[in-house]
């Protein structure tokens, strides 16, 4: 299935259905929320501080008011409501009032009546800072020397999980220390909002989101009105990742129009899209594995800092990710691992596809190698021989009461035939377009990667979903309407609602109303739940109907319609013990496995991902067509982590804000992908499904950079791996940074 | 913020201000010829978004690293961003708006809804337009970076061909295999 | 951005004397790819744009004395599909192919590439100091962000790179370039044009404001006809090179009758290794021969912090690229489609 297209089939669950946005999205009548216009609306831009901690003795919009077409300018004075908001801690001000944590942090607002105005009497706010030195290693964040950036310390949340003997010893030990750099979302379509005052005093905003709900009440809560005064409604996304669970410019729009009375939209640059969402936390991970001389895991000792930046965002919950999935997919029965998310004055990190996992995998996967390597064992086998299966216990004690086919995920790439050893395709090499090597010092590596990731909100979230269906006779046809506040970022979810309905009614003519908070929360676009959650609810929604249809031909309404709505839960899971790490806490696991193959030119330090082999299990292949994106998308975001990918930040400061430094994958950096697609339901989800985003984000970075040193015998401890890390005389080099 | 500014001075030359200056241009927009007089300073990409309402093109970074902004203009594939629209006078641009034939897709539109060539949507534009003008410039027999044999004027389209010729356009959601298949199945 | 007027030339003498009516505001505009976006990033400020794409400089003609001449307002991709530099320079087609993307080569111009400016992020970025940007200001590169610049012929007032590919092969192939200004026609030689930016890194090449390139020339050279570019990225394609090389070969007998070789991503200017071309002619055409022609020339190479690792980079491409011209290996052993 590595060229997946549309099925000849009826758009029902498991077929390869097209997307009903298909074709506004390929004739460009998508209304992306960028795209958005109203006549007589104003632009709004955000001052953003220029320090990455300083305090603020005063800010004078003065100056940008006397320009003219400047209809307002705002300071953290003019918030009416609550000054702070979080996804999980209200730590961060809408606008800092007399400090700065980060480069980047909004200060003042400016509306007017062209973007070239608005900008230009930005730069006329007058800021009087008094510029600190910040505090940007978070290894000295809990130093007794160190600034306090907020008032409970600098310690987020310690998650430690204690599991079996205290003081486990085994035949064979490897340590390892890893580092991950500052990954960015980069998706390509850079925050944006159009904010519209309302009559009744409220205020619509118009924007893309991967979650509604809790926007509208952070919104809600810094603007000091009822939520039902402030109404969300999804405009085209163009790309999340995780970028826009956490709110940009939300509040701020709302701010503006509702000063104004007029509406205003934002839109970001693409430089100001770096300093406007969290990114990928950065890590530092040390690592002991201890197992028998046969490669059996006895335990694992690890200790994994996240550098949260600025403000908590969802540090907590990636800082519990990170731990309980600290081992990745594997049996051992004694851990010891200890997660600290911190402050620091470095951008602020939050959610980015794989969330802590990612991390966790390059830690624990670049560790399962060097057992293999110690034990003699063939570092596939090594890995089957420690998988996790159905009834396997986590370092949490939480046993998995669901398919679990780990040891199968790495037989099937493992089982894939490799590509043809050496390509006479010149254009094949590393560096092939660059003409960079014809051959010469390059050698070929296979590496393996696996990942283990939860799905949907862990740790005791009341986690749920909301689904109306609404089923009538128009034109003489029956037609169904889904409503919901499930945000489509691209993942094919609007694909997925209307198979269910299909499936479930029997009905062809189905509608997707457009997202909004009218309907009950959905929660978010992320932790690849929402087609486990929204398809739950919206099944549920139609059993309702059903229920009321009674065994009637849909056809037969005549003027009745049939309305249902169901809030939908997934089963419950439980907070960690906060001494043991114990509990509970995950929905559901989800797998991948990755097998890299790469050619490294030694003399150049170039890599040419020449395969991608990837199996994953799905439960249940709602849009096969769907799934093979999201394989795709996720490896190659993970190569990008391998090999490119990263936020520089010296001093607090971001040094490549912009697409020629920050480089991403182009589609000639994407390999040949061959994938492997299990359906193993997992009997506690609708239809069997298991989240698909996520997994192969996580695993495919690790087995990269397991090919480069299997190719290189270079230890290459940090991603993403630069030419200098691998060229011999470039290795004085590799601890820099 | 634009950008974080520590209120340094700007570039090595500051004018003397000037007030916007504003030129008429003659253009043709998907066949309809359009009179509009622009500020000098605008780009083509915000005076197709902003003044003619033809918002399929996009602005992913307004630095022509991204490639979401490609057009045609005079029938080569631009980075609308980087062009200002006071040098498009007398000039053909098409926008993929423009690639539909009535209601009719054309067959790369086609081919990316049936080969799921993108996910999110927002590079597609840029994609679609590309594609168009790639495909020209290779049945010209222009070479690229990856052809074997730079004197070569018959190139043949094959996989590496396409990647390094559709390289120009950044695809986050990573819909590269996709894009790559229903180009091909284009290009034939 | 800032307001400027727009004029659009028509023929040199019009953009010459335009400029002249307002030197301290004026610049011109080719493809725009470079400047447009210095100007967006507030980095250029002109107060007169002169567009001259439309001046009578958009051929490729053979030169009155052999070898080519291209006209400055000439397109990236049409240059590289010229079938005379296809067949003769091919250096010169491989590099501008490497550079950027196909949407920019259709846009940016033979005399714009020549003249784009440093990608040195502080450069770039207003609120920095910058001595290119603003003489005195001072260079945060030298101590900060540098992995990307200079390891040649830089100095402690500026470290930056010339950014563009096609500079590279012109300055192996012994270009010339043709410029109209207020004093009528010259002719600078490359390399010649690109400066090293000694104690004024504000200036990247020896015209005086206002000169204009009306064409670049190529010399008719025969080895030319066996010439390679070779680039080093962070990615498969669309990224400027950390090295590059652009090397021509004429070997016989195993001896080097002639070469040429420049490198890209190492220094202010496009830098010629003239140091390596002295080692090699007359001498074997052997790789220990060519390694020692690599060190010689970068035995002048001073790295900075974090940019070490170009110099057994670029050493190792130097000897690869010649090592493919001595064997006539490349394009005649590359395989096409797998």
């Amino acid at each position: 299935m590595t060229t997946p297209r549309v099925g000849e089939r009826t758009g029902r669950i498991g077929d390869s259905t097209a997307r009903p946005d298909g074709t506004p999205k390929v004739t460009g009548a998508f209304a992306f929320s960028s795209d958005l216009y109203l006549t007589g609306m104003l632009w709004g831009v955000t001052v953003r501080a220029p320090h990455p901690r300083a305090e603020i003795h005063g800010v004078d919009v003065g100056p940008a008011l006397a320009v003219r077409g400047v209809a307002a300018a705002l300071t953290a004075e003019d918030v009416p409501g609550r000054a702070v908001y979080g996804l999980d801690v209200p730590d961060q001000p809408v606008l800092a009032r007399d400090t700065v944590r980060y480069q980047g942090e909004p200060v003042a607002l400016v509306a007017a009546d062209h973007p070239e105005t608005a900008r230009r009497a930005a730069a006329e706010v007058a800021v009087d800072y008094t510029v600190l030195e910040p505090l940007t290693d978070p290894r000295r964040a809990l130093d007794d020397g160190s600034p306090q950036l907020h008032p409970g310390g600098n310690l987020v949340r310690h998650v430690p999980i204690r599991r079996g003997d205290p003081q486990p010893t085994a035949e064979v030990v490897v340590t390892g220390e890893y580092t991950v750099g500052m990954q960015d979302q980069a998706f390509l379509g850079p925050e944006s909002g159009l904010a519209v005052p309302a009559a009744d005093g409220g205020v619509d905003l118009y924007i893309a989101t991967q979650w509604l709900h809790v926007d509208r009440d952070q919104v809600a809560a810094a603007l000091g009105l009822a939520p039902e005064l402030v109404r969300l409604h999804l405009s085209g996304v163009g790309g999340a990742f995780g970028a826009r669970e956490d709110l940009s410019m939300q509040i701020h729009a709302c701010l503006l129009a509702l000063r104004t009375g007029r509406p205003v939209k934002m839109v970001y640059s693409r430089e100001e899209s770096f300093f406007g969402h969290v990114h990928r936390h950065p890590a530092i991970l040390r690592y002991e594995h201890g197992a028998t001389r046969e490669g059996r895991l006895v335990y694992v000792k690890a200790e994994i800092l996240l550098d949260g930046g600025a403000y908590a965002s969802t540090s907590q919950a990636v800082a519990g990710n990170a731990a309980t999935h600290a081992a990745g997919p594997y049996e051992v029965p004694n851990a010891h691992v200890d997660v600290y998310a911190l402050y620091t004055n470095n951008p602020p990190c939050g959610a980015m596809r794989g969330f802590g996992a990612v991390q966790a995998c390059f830690g624990y996967e670049s560790q399962m190698d060097r057992l293999a390597a110690a034990c003699g064992l063939d570092p596939a086998e090594i890995r089957i021989r420690n998988a996790m299966r159905e009834g396997s216990a986590a370092i949490t004690g939480q046993v998995l009461d669901f398919p679990a086919p780990v040891a199968e995920l790495v037989r099937r790439v493992r089982d894939r035939p490799l590509p043809p050893q050496r390509s006479t395709d010149l254009r094949a090499m590393p560096g092939g377009v660059g003409g960079t090597t014809h051959g010469e010092d390059v050698v070929r590596g296979v590496g393996y990667g696996v990942s283990i990731k939860n799905v949907c909100f862990s740790e005791g979230f009341d986690d749920f979903a909301t689904a109306r269906v609404r089923l009538e006779v128009t034109g003489g046809e029956p037609v169904a309407t889904v409503f919901t506040a499930a945000c489509e970022v691209g993942q094919g979810l609007v694909t997925v609602q209307e198979q269910v309905v299909r499936t479930e009614l029997g009905v062809d003519r189905v509608m997707i109303a457009p997202a909004d908070t009218s309907v009950g929360g959905a929660g978010s676009s992320s932790a690849s739940r929402q087609t486990y959650m929204t398809t739950g609810a919206v099944r549920a929604a139609c059993a309702k109907v059903r229920d009321r249809l009674a065994g009637r031909d849909p056809a037969s309404l005549g003027d009745e319609v049939i309305d249902a709505t169901v809030e939908w839960r997934h089963r419950p899971t439980s907070p960690l013990d906060p001494v043991t790490g114990q509990g509970f806490a995950h929905v559901q696991y989800a797998f991948a496995a990755h097998r890299a193959v790469v050619d490294v030119d030694l003399g150049l330090g170039l890599v040419k991902v020449v395969e991608l082999a990837t199996a994953q299990d799905v439960g249940k292949a709602v849009n096969p067509l769907a799934v093979a994106g999201q394989i795709h998308g996720g490896s190659a975001q993970g190569l990008g982590l391998a090999l490119m990918e990263e936020i520089q930040v010296r001093d607090g400061e971001i040094v490549n804000p912009s697409f020629t430094d920050y480089l991403i994958p182009t589609v000639l950096d994407m390999p040949p992908m061959s994938l492997d697609v299990l359906e193993l339901a997992d009997p506690n989800a609708p239809y069997g499904v298991r989240g698909v985003g996520e997994p192969p984000t996580i695993s495919s970075t690790p087995a990269i950079v397991a090919a480069v040193r299997a190719a290189t015998g270079r230890n290459l401890n940090r991603v993403p791996v630069r030419p200098e890390h691998i060229t011999a005389e470039g290795l004085s080099v590799e601890a820099g940074r | 913020m634009d950008v974080p500014s520590k209120g340094t001075a700007g570039g090595a030359q500051r004018t003397a201000a000037r007030p916007p200056a504003r030129t008429d241009v003659t253009v043709s927009v998907n066949g309809a010829v359009e009179r509009i007089k622009v500020d000098n300073r605008a780009s083509l990409l915000d005076v197709l978004r902003e003044r003619l309402g033809l918002t399929g093109a996009k602005k992913g970074c307004d630095h022509g690293q991204c490639g979401a902004c490609t057009v045609l203009l005079d029938g080569r594939r631009v980075n609308a961003c980087l062009i200002l629209a006071v040098t498009v006078d007398q000039a053909e641009v098409v926008t993929v708006e423009g690639l539909t034939d009535g209601t009719r897709l054309h067959p790369l539109q086609a081919a990316f809804i049936e080969r799921d060539a993108f996910q999110c949507g927002y590079c597609t534009p840029g994609q679609l337009c590309s594609a168009v003008g790639m495909l020209a410039e290779a049945a010209k027999g222009r070479a690229s970076a990856v052809t074997a044999d730079l004197a070569d004027d018959a190139p043949v389209l094959d996989e590496a061909e396409i990647r390094e010729r559709m390289s120009g356009n950044l695809c986050r959601c990573g819909a590269y295999p996709n894009i790559v298949a229903a180009i091909g199945e284009v290009a034939g | 951005m800032r307001p400027f007027t727009f004029v659009r030339a028509i023929d040199a003498d019009q953009a010459v004397a335009g400029y002249a009516r307002e030197p301290e505001w004026a610049m011109y505009l080719g493809g725009g790819t470079n400047l447009v976006d210095l100007m967006r990033l507030g980095v250029a400020e002109p107060g007169l744009l002169i567009d001259v794409t439309r001046l009578p400089y958009d051929r490729v003609e053979e030169a009155p004395g052999g070898g080519l001449r291209i006209g400055a307002a000439v397109r990236n991709s049409d240059l590289a599909a010229d079938p005379a530099v296809r067949r003769d320079y091919p250096v010169l087609a491989a590099a501008l192919l490497a550079g950027a993307s196909g949407q920019l080569r259709n846009q940016a111009t033979v005399g714009g590439n020549l003249l784009q400016r440093t990608r040195c992020g502080y450069f770039q970025d207003v609120t920095k100091p910058c001595n290119k940007r603003r003489s005195g200001s001072g260079c945060p590169a030298v101590e900060g962000d540098h992995r990307n610049l200079a390891i040649l012929g830089h100095s402690e007032h500026c470290v930056a790179t010339h950014p563009s590919d096609m500079a590279v092969a012109l300055t192996a192939l012994g270009a010339t370039v043709h410029v109209r200004g207020r004093a009528g026609e010259r002719i600078v030689p490359m390399p010649g044009l690109h400066r090293l930016p000694g104690d004024e890194p504000d200036r990247d090449t020896v015209l005086d404001p206002g000169d204009l390139i009306t064409a670049v020339e190529l010399p008719p050279l025969e080895l030319a006809a066996r010439s390679r570019y070779r680039k080093v990225r962070e990615r498969a394609s669309f990224a400027f090179a950390l090295v590059s090389v652009a090397a021509a070969l004429d070997a016989e007998d195993g001896a080097v009758r002639d070469c040429r070789i420049a490198l890209g991503g190492v220094a202010h200017v496009p830098w010629r290794a003239e140091a390596a071309e002295e080692e090699l002619r007359g001498g074997p055409a052997t790789d220990d021969a060519f390694r020692a022609a690599a060190d010689a020339e970068l035995a002048a190479a001073r790295p900075l912090r974090d940019n070490g690792y170009k110099v057994p980079l670029a050493r190792e491409l130097i000897v690869r690229t010649l090592a493919e011209l001595r064997d006539g290996t490349g394009a005649d052993a590359s395989g096409g489609t797998p």
